[in-house]
Order: C-alpha cells, then sequence, then structure tokens
C-alpha cells in the first residue's frame, strides 16, 4: 500500500471488484483470485466472455487461477521488479505507451536535482544504517524549481535529468534476457506477455494488475508494487473503467482496519501519528501539513478527530487536547519489532485479538517462546487458538510458563452487525443473522466493557497520565450502539449532534468532531445511511452501482478518474466515460475525483484546470514514475534479491534491498547466506481456497477440513525423483529457523527455474496449520525469516531458502 | 421436459464451495479424510458425500493441464435406477430430479449397479440402510429455490434451469465460444439424455466426466445389465433385507469398494483415525 500511496497519492485498490468486468488484459501477479478471492473470477469470466478480455496469471506455482489462465507465466520468487522492469523497459524503449496520457498526467517532464545518482545499487544520499544497511536522504532526488517556486518541466522529454529520460536510462537495464536470467523464465514467454500486456497502452483498451501478498510480502514489497503502479501509468491504465492496480486484500476488512488505524504509524484515515520529540504541540505537528494537493487540509480532519475524541474538553484554546494524545517514539513499533522486543522482556502484556499470530508470525518458534516472556495474554476469538494455548504447545511444559492467559469469546460475523469495508473500499453494512452462541460477546461490546472498566479505575485509583481515558468522549449507551459510533466516524457539528454531510464540511475551529474524515458521508443521515443502502445498477452500466453501500472517498467508485478524460476532458473511450467534459458543464457517472464545480458559488471549473493537477492528493498534482519523497528505498524500484537467495544479484553490487529491515541480531537473526548449499532450494508459502489465514475458523470446521486435512509441502517430479519420493511420503523440509514435515504433493503445478542457468527447484507449501484446532499440522512459518520490506516492515514470507529430505517418521509428525 | 443444470467447466475454478454447500443443506456429515495429492476429497463420493469435485493435475505436450470436474447424480430424463427399482422408491419426478423415497428403499442396491455413472450410495454405517444421492435438492426445487451447488457457485459455472433453456444455452455458448469449447454437450445424449449437462473446454479425457456411456435410454438394457450383476449384490441384497445381521460384512464390503476407488496419489496416515468425526 505504501507503494501504491507514493505513486497516485492514496494507499487503496484504485477499481473495484464489479469493475474487472470491463478490463481487456487481465494480469494476476502474487494474487490467485481462484483460491483466495473467489468472487473476483465472477467479474474476470464476465470480461472474458463479453469482451474477449485474455487472463495472464504469472505466480511460481500452477494455480487454481493458472488453470483458467490466456497464459501461465512462472516466475521466481521474490523477482517481481525484474519482470515489471521489464515490462517497464518494454514499453518504453519500444514506444508502447501512451504517450498523450504520460505527458499530461505524470511526472515524465520534471526535471530532477542534477546530484540524483544511481549507482552500484544505491541511489544518491546513501548513508550507513544499522546491519549493513543504509538510509537515504532524499534531497537529491527532489524536483528542480524554479525562482518562482514552479516545478521544472521539459514538456519535449528531452533533458537528461526529465524523469522520461532517467527512467530510459535507469530501465535499460531490464532487457528480455536478463528478466529471463533472473525470473527463471524464457526470454519468448516473457515478450508474449509483455507485448500482449503493453496493447493496453492505448485510449481504447483497458489492462488491470491484480495483485495481494504475493507482491507485497517481501523486503521489497512496497517497490514490487510500484512497479505495478509506474508500468499503469505508462500505459494510461489509472483512473479508467477497466485498469487499475486493484491490491487485493487478505481479509475482508483489512481496509477497513487500515483505514481505522490498525497500522502504529497512522491514526484514523491516515493521518502520520505524532512523534514526541518532532511534534510536541499542535502547532508543531501543522507546520508538516503538506503544502499543496488535498492533504493542505489535514488540520481540520485532526482537530475534527479530536474533538470527538475529547468532545467538550477539546477547545481550540487547549489545542482540543493534543497534548492527551499519546505520541510516538522514534522506534519502529510493527509485527517483527514487537516479537523481538517482547523476547527481550520490554513488553508486560498483549491483546491478541482475532490474531493468531502463533501460526502466522514468521520465524513463529521464536515469536512463541516470545509471548511467554509477557505478563499476561488477553486472547480475543472465535475459537481456542493457538496463540491462546501456546502455553500448552507440543515440546513445551506448561508448568514453565508463567504468563497470565485469558480468552474471550468473540462473536462471528454473523452474529454481530456493523460495517466492513472491502478492497475497493465500499463501506458495506453487515445485519446480525443469529445471536452469538454461548458466552461468546460481539468485539463493540469488549472493547466497550474494557475501556468501562479501565476509566473507573484510573478514577477510583488515579494513575499515570488518568485525563485522557478518564475524560475521553465515550458515550454508546449501555450495550454499546453501533449508529452512535457510526456517527461519530461520520462526524457531526458539535453544536447539535447531527451529521456532516462529507468532509468538506469539517473545520478545524472545534465546530465538529469527525472520527475518520475519509468515512465522511458513509453515515451521513441517521435513518437511511448510505451503508444500508442496497440499490443495484440497471444492467448494461460500467457496474459502478454509486447507490449500493458507499466508497471512501466521497462514494467515488473509481478513485483518479480525471485522467478517464484528455486534457479537454473528452473521455479516451467514450464506452467508459466516467467524466466528461461537454463545453458548458461536466457530466459525471462516477463522482470526480478533482475539483470540477466551486463550492461556494456552484459555478463549474473548467478541464483545463484539473487536467493540470489530477492527482488531488499529491503535492505535485501529478501521478509520480519518479516518487522523491514517500519511499525510502529509492523514487524507483530497482531490483535486489530476495534476503535469503539461491543467486548473487547480476543487475547490481547491492544484493538485497539495501534498506530492508534485517533481524541481525539475537535469537531472530539466523539467515542462510547467498547460495548455501545446505539450504539449496527456494521455499514460498501460500494460501488455500479451503482454509482461512491461521485456520482458526477453517480448522474447526468439518466440512471444510474434510477438503483439506492436513498440511502438505508441494514439490516438482523432478525434485521427488532426486530424493526418491512419491506423493503422500513424508518429507521434512529445514532452513536456520526449524523444520517442517508433511507429506509431500509431487506435481507437475510446481517447475523448477532456471536462474542465471542454474536450475533451481522451489518447494512450496501452504500455511494454515498449527497445533490447535481440529485438523492439525506443522506450520509453515516455523521456517520463514524475521526480515521485511524497507517501507512496510511486512515480513518476506514467500521467498527463503530450504533444504527437503525424505522424513524419517512413518506417519505424520504432529507439533 | 424438467429442471436441471449446466455445468460449464470453462468457468469452474475448483473452489469446492459446491461440495460445502450441498453438505450444509443436506445436513451430511464430514467423513474423515486424508491429504490426497490431486487435491480430490473425499476421493470418493459416499452416502455422506453427494457431489465432489475431482481434480486432474497431469501434462500435455510439455504443459501443465489442471481440471475441475463436478460430479453428482446425472438425473437422466429415464433413469435406469428407477427401472430396477424393485421396492419402487425410486421415482423420475415431473420437476427434473430422480428421487429416492427413504420410507420404500430397502437398500438392495441394484439401483447402484444398474447406474451407468455408478452414482447411489449404500449407508454402510447403518442398521437399515438406505440408497443415498444427490436429490437436485427437490425440496428447494419445490420452494421455487434454485439447487444449493448453483446458489453458492461464486464464479457461476453451475446454472440451474429449464433443462431445455439449459440446452439452448449450452448451444449458444459453443456457437459464440470461438472456439474455447468442445462441441459437444455432455449428456444432451448420454444415457438416453440427463438433467445435468456440461459444457467443456477440453476433450473429455482431460475432465473426470464418464465416458463410453451409452446414448441409448439405459432401461432399454436393464436385463442386460441385471444378468451381469456380481456376486456380491446378492449377499448385499439379502444382508439388506436381514437388516443387521451383515453389518461386519457391510464394512468389509464398503472398505473394499472405497479403498479400490480412492486411486493413487492418496497418502496414507495409519495415525489419523477417526479423528475427524468429533
Amino acid at each position: 500500500m505504501a507503494g501504491l500511496a507514493a505513486t497516485f497519492g492514496r494507499g487503496v485498490m484504485t477499481n473495484h471488484w464489479i469493475d474487472y468486468k470491463n478490463s481487456d488484459v487481465i494480469v494476476a501477479v502474487g494474487a490467485n483470485p481462484a483460491e483466495n478471492h473467489p468472487m473476483a473470477m465472477k467479474w474476470i469470466d464476465r470480461a472474458r466472455e463479453e469482451r474477449g478480455a485474455k487472463l495472464i496469471v504469472i505466480d511460481p506455482k500452477f494455480n487454481r487461477t493458472a488453470a483458467l489462465a490466456d497464459i501461465y507465466l512462472p516466475i521466481r520468487p521474490g523477482t517481481d521488479i525484474a519482470f515489471w522492469g521489464g515490462i517497464i523497459n518494454y514499453a518504453l524503449a519500444n514506444e508502447k505507451y501512451f504517450k498523450e496520457y504520460v505527458a499530461a498526467y505524470t511526472n515524465a517532464s520534471f526535471l530532477v536535482d542534477p546530484g540524483f545518482k544511481f549507482e552500484d545499487g544505491l541511489f544518491s544520499g546513501a548513508t550507513p544504517g544499522p546491519d549493513g544497511q543504509v538510509k537515504y536522504d532524499t534531497k537529491t532526488w527532489q524536483f528542480q524549481k524554479d525562482e518562482k517556486g514552479a516545478f521544472k518541466l521539459d514538456p519535449t522529454f528531452q533533458d537528461p535529468q526529465c524523469v522520461l529520460q532517467l527512467m530510459k536510462k535507469h530501465y535499460a537495464r531490464y532487457t528480455p534476457k536478463m528478466v529471463s536470467d533472473t525470473c527463471g523464465m524464457t526470454e519468448a514467454d516473457f515478450l508474449k506477455v509483455a507485448e500482449l500486456y503493453c496493447s493496453t497502452g492505448r485510449p481504447d483498451k483497458a489492462g488491470n494488475i491484480l495483485y495481494a501478498m504475493g507482491i507485497t510480502q517481501s523486503s521489497h514489497g512496497s517497490q514490487n508494487v510500484r512497479s505495478i503502479a509506474i508500468t499503469q501509468l505508462l500505459l494510461g491504465n489509472i483512473g479508467i473503467a477497466g485498469g487499475g492496480v486493484n491490491a487485493q486484500r487478505g481479509e475482508s476488512n483489512v481496509q477497513g482496519s487500515t483505514d481505522m488505524a490498525m497500522l502504529f504509524g497512522n491514526l484514523p484515515g491516515y493521518l502520520p501519528y505524532p512523534t514526541a520529540g518532532a511534534h510536541p504541540t499542535l502547532a508543531k505537528y501543522n507546520e508538516t501539513t503538506p503544502k499543496a494537493g488535498f492533504w493542505t487540509n489535514r488540520p481540520k480532519f485532526l482537530a475534527s478527530m479530536l474533538k470527538a475524541w475529547w468532545g467538550a474538553e477539546a477547545t481550540k484554546a487547549n489545542d482540543f487536547r493534543y497534548e492527551w494524545l499519546p505520541k510516538l517514539d522514534a522506534r519502529d513499533h510493527s509485527h517483527m519489532s514487537l516479537f523481538e522486543s517482547m523476547a527481550q522482556g520490554e513488553l508486560k502484556g498483549l491483546f491478541a485479538w482475532g490474531q493468531n499470530v502463533a501460526v502466522g508470525g514468521p520465524n513463529v518458534d521464536r515469536e512463541r517462546k516470545a509471548l511467554g516472556k509477557l505478563e499476561w495474554l488477553v486472547a480475543v476469538d472465535l475459537f481456542d487458538t493457538e496463540t491462546a494455548s501456546f502455553w500448552r504447545r507440543p515440546g513445551v511444559n506448561p508448568a514453565d510458563i508463567k504468563t497470565e492467559v485469558f480468552l474471550l469469546p468473540a462473536a462471528a460475523s454473523f452474529e454481530k452487525e456493523g460495517t466492513v469495508a472491502n478492497s475497493g473500499r465500499w463501506i458495506q453494512y453487515r445485519w446480525k443473522a443469529v445471536e452469538p452462541l454461548g458466552d461468546a460477546k460481539d468485539d463493540l461490546l469488549i472493547a466497550d466493557q474494557l475501556y468501562k472498566a479501565l476509566r473507573d479505575l484510573y478514577a477510583k485509583d488515579g494513575g499515570v497520565f488518568a485525563d485522557p481515558i478518564v475524560k475521553l468522549n465515550w458515550n454508546y449507551g449501555d450495550h454499546p450502539d453501533v449508529a452512535k459510533v457510526a456517527l461519530e466516524i461520520n462526524g457531526y457539528t458539535s453544536a447539535d449532534g447531527k451529521p456532516i454531510p462529507m468532509f468538506s464540511a469539517l473545520k478545524d475551529d472545534g465546530t465538529t468532531a469527525c472520527g475518520n474524515w475519509i468515512f465522511s458521508g458513509y453515515w451521513a443521515d441517521m435513518e437511511k445511511p448510505m451503508a444500508k443502502s442496497r440499490i443495484k445498477e440497471a444492467p448494461g452500466g460500467l457496474g459502478l452501482n454509486p447507490q449500493w453501500s458507499w466508497a471512501w472517498p466521497a462514494n467515488r467508485r473509481i478513485t483518479y478518474n480525471r485522467p478517464s478524460a484528455d486534457p479537454s476532458g473528452k473521455p479516451w473511450d467514450p464506452k467508459r466515460a466516467l467524466v466528461s467534459w461537454d463545453g458548458a458543464k461536466w457530466n459525471n457517472a462516477d463522482v470526480p475525483d478533482f475539483g470540477w464545480k466551486d463550492a461556494a458559488t456552484g459555478a463549474m471549473i473548467p478541464p483545463a484546470t484539473s487536467a493540470n493537477a489530477p492527482f488531488i492528493m499529491n503535492a505535485e498534482g501529478k501521478g509520480l514514475l519518479f516518487s522523491p519523497s514517500a519511499m525510502k528505498d529509492g523514487p524507483l524500484p530497482e531490483h535486489y534479491e530476495p534476503v535469503e537467495s539461491p543467486t548473487t544479484n547480476r543487475l547490481n553490487k547491492r544484493q538485497f534491498n539495501p534498506v530492508a529491515t534485517i533481524s541481525g541480531k539475537g535469537e531472530f537473526g539466523q539467515l542462510a547466506a547467498v547460495g548455501d548449499t545446505k539450504f539449496p532450494y527456494i521455499c514460498t508459502t501460500y494460501r488455500l481456497t479451503e482454509h482461512w489465514q491461521s485456520g482458526a475458523m477453517t480448522r474447526n470446521t468439518p466440512w471444510l477440513g474434510e477438503l483439506m486435512p492436513d498440511m502438505f509441502v508441494e514439490i516438482s517430479e523432478s525434485l521427488a525423483a532426486k530424493i526418491g519420493i512419491k506423493s503422500g511420503d513424508q518429507v521434512t523440509v529445514s532452513t536456520l529457523r526449524g523444520e517442517v514435515t508433511a507429506p509431500a504433493m509431487v506435481s507437475p503445478r510446481m517447475k523448477p527455474v532456471t536462474v542465471h542457468g542454474v536450475v533451481t527447484e522451489v518447494v512450496g507449501m501452504p500455511w494454515h496449520w498449527g497445533y490447535r484446532g481440529m485438523f492439525t499440522g506443522d506450520s509453515a512459518n516455523l521456517l520463514t525469516p524475521h526480515v521485511g520490506d524497507a517501507n512496510t516492515n511486512i515480513p518476506e514470507y514467500k521467498a527463503f531458502l530450504c533444504n527437503l529430505v525424505k522424513a524419517g517418521a512413518t506417519g505424520p509428525v504432529r507439533r | 421436459m424438467g429442471k436441471g443444470m449446466l455445468i460449464d467447466l470453462t468457468k469452474c475454478m475448483g473452489c469446492r464451495g459446491c461440495q460445502v454447500a450441498c453438505k450444509q443443506w443436506n445436513n451430511l456429515q464430514a467423513v474423515p479424510t486424508e491429504f490426497n495429492a490431486e487435491f480430490t476429497n473425499p476421493p470418493v463420493r459416499s452416502a455422506y458425500t453427494w457431489t465432489t469435485i475431482d481434480f486432474l493435475i497431469t501434462e500435455v505436450d510439455g504443459k501443465t493441464v489442471s481440471t475441475f470436474t463436478k460430479q453428482q447424480c446425472m438425473h437422466c430424463e429415464h433413469p435406469a435406477c428407477e427401472s430396477v427399482c424393485i421396492a419402487a422408491a425410486i421415482k423420475k419426478t415431473k420437476a427434473g430430479p430422480v428421487t429416492i423415497d427413504y420410507d420404500k428403499c430397502i437398500g438392495c442396491r441394484y439401483c447402484q449397479v444398474a447406474c451407468p455413472f455408478g452414482v447411489p450410495k449404500y449407508q454402510f454405517d447403518k442398521a437399515t440402510p438406505k440408497m443415498q444421492k444427490c436429490t437436485m435438492c427437490a425440496d428447494r426445487i419445490e420452494a421455487g429455490m434454485e439447487t444449493a451447488c448453483a446458489a453458492t457457485c461464486p464464479s457461476g459455472a453451475i446454472k440451474f434451469g429449464e433443462r431445455a433453456d439449459l440446452l439452448k444455452m449450452a448451444r449458444e455458448r459453443i456457437a459464440k465460444g470461438n472456439g474455447k469449447y468442445i462441441d459437444h454437450i455432455y449428456g444432451e445424449e448420454e444415457a438416453g439424455g440427463t438433467a445435468v449437462l456440461y459444457l467443456s473446454g477440453v476433450p473429455l479425457d482431460l475432465t473426470k466426466l464418464k465416458q463410453g456411456v451409452t446414448e441409448e435410454e439405459v432401461p432399454n438394457f436393464t436385463w442386460k445389465a441385471m444378468r451381469q450383476l456380481p456376486a456380491l449384490l446378492g449377499v448385499v441384497g439379502l444382508s439388506s433385507l436381514g437388516l443387521m445381521a451383515y453389518s461386519s460384512r457391510r464394512n468389509a464390503v464398503a472398505a473394499a469398494e472405497e479403498g479400490a476407488r480412492s486411486g493413487a496419489g492418496a497418502g496414507k496416515h495409519p495415525s489419523k483415525g477417526g479423528k475427524h468425526h468429533d
């Protein structure tokens, strides 16, 4: 998601699921919709049936989506930047990109600082960081400005410092031969895909790239996403129906949870979290407000959020109690870092709320051990999970673990009500179907009772920094009312508590309160909130369905939709018109994602204004082919090997992402060397249709368990022949972190890849199993490394090194 | 003609939502299974598993091919099972489904042997066993609903409707498909016509559909078929009349039949037992 925000301004799926039906060429890369997002296939199939669309699947294994694809292209795990770099080079070198679009709507003509360089695998500005890694000062990545502060441009694209020329130079190294040798695919197959996909770089065609965890779970995951985003900008596939970079989220409400600040560095609505040193006051925080683009409104969003949190206590005079807002220290507090701190005994307690870390975490045996350093652990879940029972896992003596563990039974989605925000940003209300079983309670009630108990304790006994808790504006009723919470998230006017219509109504003077500005509008009508609206679009349309639920922001279904029309406002393709200027006014099928009407006067804003800045969330106003500030690991994506790799990096002198998070110390630090002969195979993990994430729900459902009862290890026929096994034989897979024993699946779905001339086997395994529930098995994450992406710290689950041997035991080994 | 289903194998993605929806609607228990490298699970249909997606993973000319074939009762237009049912329990209903009246069924297994697709299954674990199979959700159809499998299918591979309409739809898809389909509607002629129809994008030997099924109405062969009944039918037929006396024999037959059909690739997990039943 970091890669999307750094290119377009928002870290979201640009289009939505139903829009897939409008695509002409669809690429599923690091995504497996048939298995992990089955409903996507309905709309992909619609595109194929009605438009003759082509489906390309790029994945290390021939998965169930590949079974239905027009073209299947195998790829070595962890080499996506090399592949997409090859596509970018193909488009630039063969002039397959959509020139008018690129000229008008991207920063291709911007001039970059003369000091910008890329040498020996490093961009200019590198300074030594921890663990042999580097940190970048982004000064030389910035754009040149004239004396008036305007960006310097070269509309002829001839200046060697203009973005287009820098990109041509950077990507010229990504030749079909280099792609083939690095990614383990033939040049002919690569060129076939390049030609087909780049055929969408014209006004009347739409190309759609779907990705999921196969792209993000990498030490350069955000740059994988950037590569895809750049490709789509070059081909003019952003902002149009049937196009987009469609990030398929890993769970039904991941979008909603990150919208609501699940990520440690964010407040709700992606407001950056203040840090203790840099932002001691509201004024200091607001000094960091971007100077251009829509984020100039940020102070209104924060003031309204603080007003929502502390109600009458928050006034303009007291900076809306900004001092009560907890501040971050300078440290990383993402998952891996949290567990490393836990292992050091730095954490007292943990809420594992609907999260089964004892199956899902990387290097999971070390993470299970770290849980034993806690004083207390609260698991809130539907079932007794591996996390809730970590103290009685196989091989440990419960008496040795002092952690006090509580398991709070939670209601399932059908047993509670509220909204879920899907990948396409639709916030849909779900009604309760049945009462929860037994003592199970809905999460809102659990949170409400927990808060009230804490508040009462602080009120009675006092404590450090009690005010923010005791004086929190928390009034949702005895059994908390979802509608009251929703009203607060939507925002209301402070004087009368009435909902505001949209975030444009928010103020920084205390007259408005709003829990999450991007959701403003989903609950603007207390009687008939849009989140509950269920009106289908008439057949024959683009499938925007504007009256089916509500999509953030502002009920826009396709974000960045100004570029769907040419600079004069005429749709590039009339059959996909989203917004169109008829000479006097805008005619809109979707909610425009640009200034089209003067809010005060209602006067239409002619197309020239928005044509100049179609990406309103970016200070530059353009789609960022070259991203000057937002990425920690470079303004352009560059191929680096996964941290554990069978080969040296042939594209540059740095082996792996020089900014990636490496756990070089202590018990989380075991990493195989490059080409380690003790671990000769590439290992990758994946998910199956039949199970859900850590399996907490599905391994407790007999009908699902019978479909996929056991953990397994998928290998090629050549590897099976080499070690003398057949399907069903037990094999043991090992890394420096641990080992897994499970039956082998010997299958033509998995093939070795040829990496710089060396045939290298790939081992695949699903990661759904653990030691609790009705269907048990080894967890694949016993094997995965504690290393992560430079920007997001997402662990590198998809590419590491392993060994594989025939297991000594005859029966399945359970642990 | 009554209702039927059109199963378009080019749209099936092997998610097996249909298998689960079938068990849920018909309240069929999960059965103990173990890892199957071909993915098909349970590996065979039984009294408790009326429909399966049968996976096929192979190579053709060096290219990996993976197909998913939904299997269940074909609901013949002229069912052999009905013609051999000595208890008159099996009926081809006007609505389309071939149903078994459990009050009449004596569990003689004639239908299983007569069926050209081997569909009806025996309740090996019951004191008074009945024959079991897909009912095409006759109860749902009566209530104006589509079958559970069709209702749940995310990709729209299973279409429920009037058989005549589905045949028309199938012909249109072949005509418009631009070579996407093989020119054959499986079930249009097989066994004299079945209510369940299939479209395929690959030759049928790359699916798990039964091949070499006669195109004549199978009841015409009933007596020929009856003469070929294997000896075990007599034993089991007697046992069903004698009810409980032969339960141990029944289990042996069950194990032998299912073992023989589970095919290659199923790993053996001796420690597994029946734990998935709890």
